[in-house]
């Protein structure tokens, strides 16, 4: 059997690959060259027809202020969202795998908001805040907590970075423990008896072991923040004043709600076009870090 | 061997799950005759559609399957129109029937329910919306508590002035109701149904709409803009949330007006659906929104027409199911029981002249009434997509004293006049 044909290689491809391929070009490559296509139409969303319009939806695209400070807002709260994940995730790892008692019960415990669907979770956060914390503000005269924080612009940002803190850093402790787990015994006692201090071993030997680790965290927080949909939806639902609207909330709304089913397509694109080079660049950055031991 | 019977459970179990699905999936051509479905979207009244067909599959024949989405009528519209997948009859919005009736919609010009009503929507002079009920926005009150306070009977009408309305309000107070009323801050009741009567209530409403649009219309000049800024400036005063309106939740409020705590919320007879889940006070009643006005508005309501059904005209749907749905519409209209169904066990107040409204909630019965006596300002059914979100949120910004009413008013004016006017 000549296994160096095209024909070998194809099938060899087909019966391994093939049925991956061919549901990942059916859900993500043809939808998105077609919503490509829908770029250059002004189709409502229920018209037979799909007028082609050229490049009109990406004019107004730029034109659309509220798009560019929804963007912008999303740019904020990724950053502050991604930065204080990581940092409590990291934390949260440490402290489970430094042997404290009952460490497994800590990790599922940890993890645990994750497995709650974000929209529930919406829910129950904006119980917590409008109610609970009111009721708590008002019990205790605790001025700051007597008014719900969903109320104001600066309140309703926080409450999202809150709650985002909350579902994500359980999954990215897991990431993170696997990568102290991963970091051999050997090392850190070689450190040790080289005089090295708690904290020297954890920033000078276990972080640069764990690159990986820091990389994959990152580029999952990054792309999930800045997709950030359900948890807007539920507990802010833009508001007040869709002062926390989300780029990805803005562009459903565009197209669904606006009914410019071309025009919400053009800033989804420009929404992919800035996850892919935020995210890309983030991984090479990280890769270059990445050292092997 | 543990582990391959753990193996072979957890398989039979993703097995029968599956077959589940696709036996729902199955079960919609079943039945003798045709079958037609039905899109709802009035979540509150989703049970009683559902047993409403049942019943009438067993009566007639035809199979009904009825519907519900989460979504927004027009992107749930949207994703079945797409998939090449419309419902048989749609219950949509007024302005969805002008976005999708032109290419989607049968004509019914020739049915016999169009001389019992004068809700129905016309498209191209060709009858294409079905009023599924009369909805109309007032402000709700709770009798029993204003008695309670006052000692003598609540009567409307004899606060149709907001001076009076605010005698009222200052009599509550000072008898002990501190705050008597409430503000739902949700951008929808704000801005598509506060704000709206601001122009549905102008003389000319086509013509101040244009004026808006050309940037020509003074706004904060505006005697109804005034009237009713003023009137919402003493709903403010005397709300219970006043310290922070835009936390007020709906349902919060709404319960403080079922049992009484406040007397007044701005709102419509669809309110009375979260209004009986509380323990609510049967005196309560829907009055005009008071104003210091000599035109006539502040004797009516705002309202109309409200959920319209339209029949699809696609190669997806047949002659025979066509017909069952048109058979359908004349039964709700002419038939006892469909007439029972639409005002009995959903309690809408029906839109057509022939059908009968006894056991109706307070709000409703107050719209019947009002609607009986030709007290209806009609709702303006072409507002932009996202004049409810937009000039909602300049309204939410009022309400929290982020914006005076000049600010207020530029905004409205900048929205409109950056905005493409609808086409009609």
């Amino acid at each position: 059997m000549k296994t160096n044909t095209f024909a070998y290689k194809c099938r060899q491809f087909m019966m391994f690959a093939g049925v991956a391929t061919f549901i990942f070009a059916a859900v993500v490559i043809v939808p998105f060259v077609y919503g490509f296509y829908l770029t250059f139409t002004s189709w409502d969303g229920v018209s037979s027809q799909k007028p082609f319009v050229g490049i009109t939806n990406y004019i107004s695209t730029f034109s659309d202020a509220a798009y560019w400070q929804a963007l912008g807002r999303t740019v904020l709260y990724s950053f502050i969202a991604v930065v204080l994940v990581n940092v409590v995730a990291f934390i949260l790892a440490f402290l489970v795998t430094s042997g404290v008692k009952g460490q497994n019960f800590f990790r599922a415990g940890f993890f645990i908001p994750n497995l709650i669907g974000g929209i529930v979770l919406g829910y129950v956060w904006k119980f917590v805040f409008n109610r609970a914390f009111v009721a708590l503000g008002n019990a205790l005269s605790v001025g700051a907590l007597s008014t719900s924080w969903l109320a104001t612009t600066n309140g309703a940002m926080l409450c999202l970075i809150i709650v985002s803190v909350w579902q994500y850093a359980g999954y990215m402790m897991l990431i993170y423990v696997a990568g102290f787990m991963s970091v051999s015994a050997d090392v850190l006692e070689a450190a040790r008896i080289d005089g090295c201090t708690n904290i020297q071993s954890i920033v000078r030997i276990s972080v640069p072991l764990m690159a990986s680790s820091f990389v994959q965290c990152l580029f999952l927080t990054i792309t999930r923040c800045f997709m950030v949909y359900d948890v807007n939806l539920s507990l802010t639902n833009g508001e007040p004043f869709n002062s926390s609207v989300m780029a990805a909330m803005h562009v459903y709304n565009q197209a669904f709600t606006y009914k410019n089913y071309g025009t919400g397509q053009a800033e989804a694109l420009i929404l992919f076009v800035v996850c892919a080079v935020v995210g890309v660049l983030q991984v090479s950055i990280g890769k270059k870090a990445e050292v092997s031991a | 061997m543990r582990k391959k019977a753990l193996a072979l459970t957890l398989a039979a179990v993703m097995g029968l799950s599956l077959t589940a699905c696709g036996g729902e999936e199955g079960g919609g051509s079943k039945g003798d005759g045709v079958s037609i479905t039905i899109f709802n979207s009035k979540v509150e009244v989703q049970s009683q559609f559902e047993e409403m067909a049942e019943e009438y599959t067993k009566a007639t024949g035809v199979n009904v399957e009825v519907y519900y989405s989460g979504d927004t009528v027009a992107a749930h519209m949207a994703t079945r129109y797409s998939s090449n997948d419309p419902y048989t009859i749609s219950m949509v919005d007024a302005k969805d029937i002008y976005s999708l009736a032109g290419e989607h919609a049968v004509d019914l010009s020739g049915e016999k329910w169009v001389e019992n009503t004068d809700y129905a929507i016309s498209v191209d002079g060709k009858v294409v919306g079905f009023p599924v009920c009369i909805e109309a926005r007032g402000i709700i009150y709770n009798a029993e508590a204003i008695e309670g306070i006052t000692g003598r009977e609540f009567k409307p009408e004899e606060y149709k002035t907001l001076d009076a309305f605010k005698g009222l309000l200052e009599e509550l107070a000072a008898g002990g109701m501190e705050t008597p009323t409430g503000i739902m801050k949700e951008d929808w009741s704000l801005g598509a149904h506060y704000l709206c009567e601001v122009y549905e209530e102008q003389e000319d409403v086509e013509g101040y709409i244009s004026s808006l649009h050309a940037g020509s219309a003074d706004l904060a000049n505006n005697a109804k803009w005034n009237a009713k800024m003023d009137t919402f400036d003493v709903l403010k005063q005397y709300n219970y949330a006043a310290s922070s309106p835009i936390a007020a939740e709906r349902e919060v409020t709404e319960q403080n007006l079922a049992e009484g705590k406040i007397a007044f919320m701005f709102g419509g007879n669809w309110d009375w659906s979260v209004i009986n889940a509380y323990d609510y006070s049967e005196k309560m009643g829907m009055m005009p929104v008071p104003q210091n006005t000599s035109d006539g508005t502040n004797e009516k309501l705002v309202g109309g027409g409200s959920k319209y059904m339209f029949i699809d005209s696609s190669e997806n749907t047949s002659e025979e199911q066509r017909q069952a749905a048109k058979d359908f519409l004349n039964w709700i209209v002419f038939e006892a029981d469909g007439n029972a169904f639409l005002t009995k066990e959903c309690a809408l107040v029906p839109a057509f002249s022939n059908m009968d409204a006894a056991a109706l909630d307070p709000l409703s019965a107050s719209v019947k009434k009002y609607a009986d006596e030709g007290k209806l300002i009609d709702n303006y059914n072409y507002f932009p997509d996202d004049h409810l979100s937009r000039c909602g949120a300049s309204f939410q910004k009022y309400l929290a004293d982020q914006i005076d009413r000049a600010g207020f008013a530029a905004e409205i004016e900048s929205y409109w006049s950056a905005t493409t006017p609808v086409e009609h």
